[in-house]
């Protein structure tokens, strides 16, 4: 451990220690909530059975609008990655996708569902188009990214066959991006389940809306229900992708051993 | 090409007054050290870079990517660069249909709809390359010298009149590189190809090629001919077999 290192550590913690006097984030004030969380988990462990039917159908309500929400949403930001690739496109082009795409990330999901909520009104609806939004400025983030990083031999030794950009992307940057654009749309859809599972807060639909309501009225037995749901959603979506991606990916990413020089 | 100059980096030259003539129909070879510039060479030849200072005429036009007139020209330039650029999670076939690729109008390029014709002329070249019963392999499961045809078969399946490749055959075993060499040979003799291939290995130049350029230090040390066994200096007009052979095998040493 270098002085430096020892420098930048005691910086980070001093740093913390002021963020936190700021943001009133106290250990002592935690420390004395705890018997609070007893009485919730108390409370919740009266779970309500009866319950079970309605919470999975509310979950997948959620799920179908995380999945809309990310399909449509890929099938939007696709294109625009391609636009906003460095290696494909002049400045001109980039330039300007990349900004807006970096516009829309700088909306949590929440804040795009209250604008729509605003827009088209209470429900579901509302929670879908927040969800293409999101999903939109992140796959297409993501697939810039990779496309970016595919290996640029190929391209090199399709472009000097004189062919059509729309061909270079045809042929060689979408069947060399495709192994991440799969995990990627895997790893969208898990964390997009996990947001539309609280879109409801602000009456964009999904499960959330229940649970935000149980709580108000201090009924934490049945919001307990909706939770356990979420959460048993949210592990099996998390080992169906983890299968999904042992099954299709792993296996399409063993490299070409093409050593050169 | 007339006196040609390179740079990467626009300080250092890695080409410096390189000229070189090639005849139509000629098997020519050029050989060097690693780093003495023989890549750079074949890149200034598919438009890929283009020179700091000098000349390079094809046909009479300058190669350059983005000069629309050379552009269609590339469509007959097979150029096999020495990592290959296959695309890895696609089959044989489908790698070797992108040399069709020029050959198709747009819908059929994006929906992959290509021609009954092309996808037999893609199975003859395949059989040709000796890959037959393997076009539904993926890529990236191939062996080295499985990779060699299947790029050699993208470039063919361009119906190539010129022909570029950088050190195809380097890093293969010695009877493996013979059956590559064989093939191109064959190719080039059949379809009057212009062969232009990159080696440093000055063996396998002398075997395959009807001249051979030694390149090094981005300088053209020696250019010769061959014709049966002899061998021809032409800077020199020397026909002097053994003193040439002691200059080369010093040249190309790793
Ligand atoms: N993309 C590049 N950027 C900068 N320098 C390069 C690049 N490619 C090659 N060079 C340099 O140019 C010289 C010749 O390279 P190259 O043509 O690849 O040689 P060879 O193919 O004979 O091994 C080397 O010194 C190498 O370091
Ligand atoms: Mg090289």
């Amino acid at each position: 451990m270098t002085p430096k290192n020892n420098l930048v550590i005691g910086i980070i913690i001093a740093l913390v220690v002021v963020a936190s006097y700021n943001v009133d984030a106290n250990p002592i004030e935690f420390a004395e909530g705890l018997p609070n969380l007893a009485i919730v988990v108390e409370e919740m462990l009266l779970v309500e059975p009866k319950y079970i039917p309605t919470a999975l159908w509310a979950m997948l309500e959620t799920i179908q609008m995380a999945f809309i929400g990310t399909v449509v949403g890929t099938v939007i930001a696709l294109p625009l990655s391609m636009f906003a690739a460095r290696n494909l496109n002049s400045k001109y082009v980039y330039a300007p996708v990349r900004a807006l795409l970096a516009a829309i990330r700088t909306f949590p999901s929440i804040l795009w569902a209250i604008l729509f909520v605003i827009m088209v009104g209470l429900g579901t609806f509302a929670g879908v188009l927040a969800i293409v939004m999101y999903t939109i400025g992140f796959v297409a983030k993501l697939q810039y990214e990779a496309i970016e990083a595919i290996d640029p031999d190929p391209v090199d030794a399709v472009s000097s066959i004189g062919v059509s950009k729309w061909q270079l992307i045809r042929y060689v940057v979408i069947p060399e991006s495709a192994s991440h654009l799969l995990s990627q749309i895997l790893y969208m859809f898990e964390y997009n389940v996990r947001q539309t599972s609280i879109l409801g807060l602000v009456g964009a639909g999904g499960i959330g809306f229940y649970i935000i309501n149980y709580i108000k009225f201090f009924e934490y037995g049945k919001a307990a229900v909706f939770m356990l749901v979420v959460l048993a959603a949210v592990l099996f979506i998390d080992w169906v992708s983890v299968k999904i991606r042992d099954k299709y990916i792993v296996k399409s990413q063993h490299g070409m051993e093409v050593t050169t020089k | 090409m007339n006196d040609v100059w390179t740079s990467y980096d626009s300080k250092n030259f890695v080409l410096e007054g390189i000229s070189l003539s090639i005849d139509r129909g000629t098997n020519y070879a050029i050989v060097g050290q690693s780093g003495s510039g023989k890549s750079t060479l074949l890149k200034l030849m598919n438009g890929m870079m283009i020179p700091s200072k000098g000349t390079i005429k094809i046909d009479y036009v300058t190669p350059n990517m983005n000069n629309k007139k050379f552009k269609k020209m590339l469509h007959t330039i097979g150029y096999i660069p020495q990592s290959l650029g296959l695309i890895k999670n696609i089959t044989v076939l489908e790698n070797i249909l992108i040399g069709a690729l020029p050959r198709l109008n747009t819908i059929q390029s994006l929906l992959k709809r290509f021609p009954e014709h092309e996808i037999q002329e893609a199975k003859r070249i395949i059989s040709l390359v000796g890959l037959s019963g393997k076009e539904e392999r993926k890529a990236y499961m191939l062996s080295g010298g499985e990779k060699r045809r299947v790029a050699i078969a993208r470039a063919l399946m361009q119906k190539p009149t010129i022909l570029l490749a950088d050190e195809i055959v380097s890093e293969l075993d010695h009877v493996t590189a013979h059956e590559i060499m064989n093939l191109i040979a064959d190719a080039q003799k059949r379809m009057n190809l212009t062969a232009i291939m990159v080696h440093h290995d000055m063996q396998i130049a002398l075997e395959f090629a009807n001249r051979v350029a030694v390149i090094k230090e981005g300088h053209k040390i020696l250019e010769i001919g061959i014709e049966g066994d002899s061998i021809v200096d032409f800077q020199t007009g020397n026909i002097n077999t053994e003193e040439i052979m002691e200059m080369y095998a010093d040249d190309t040493k790793k």
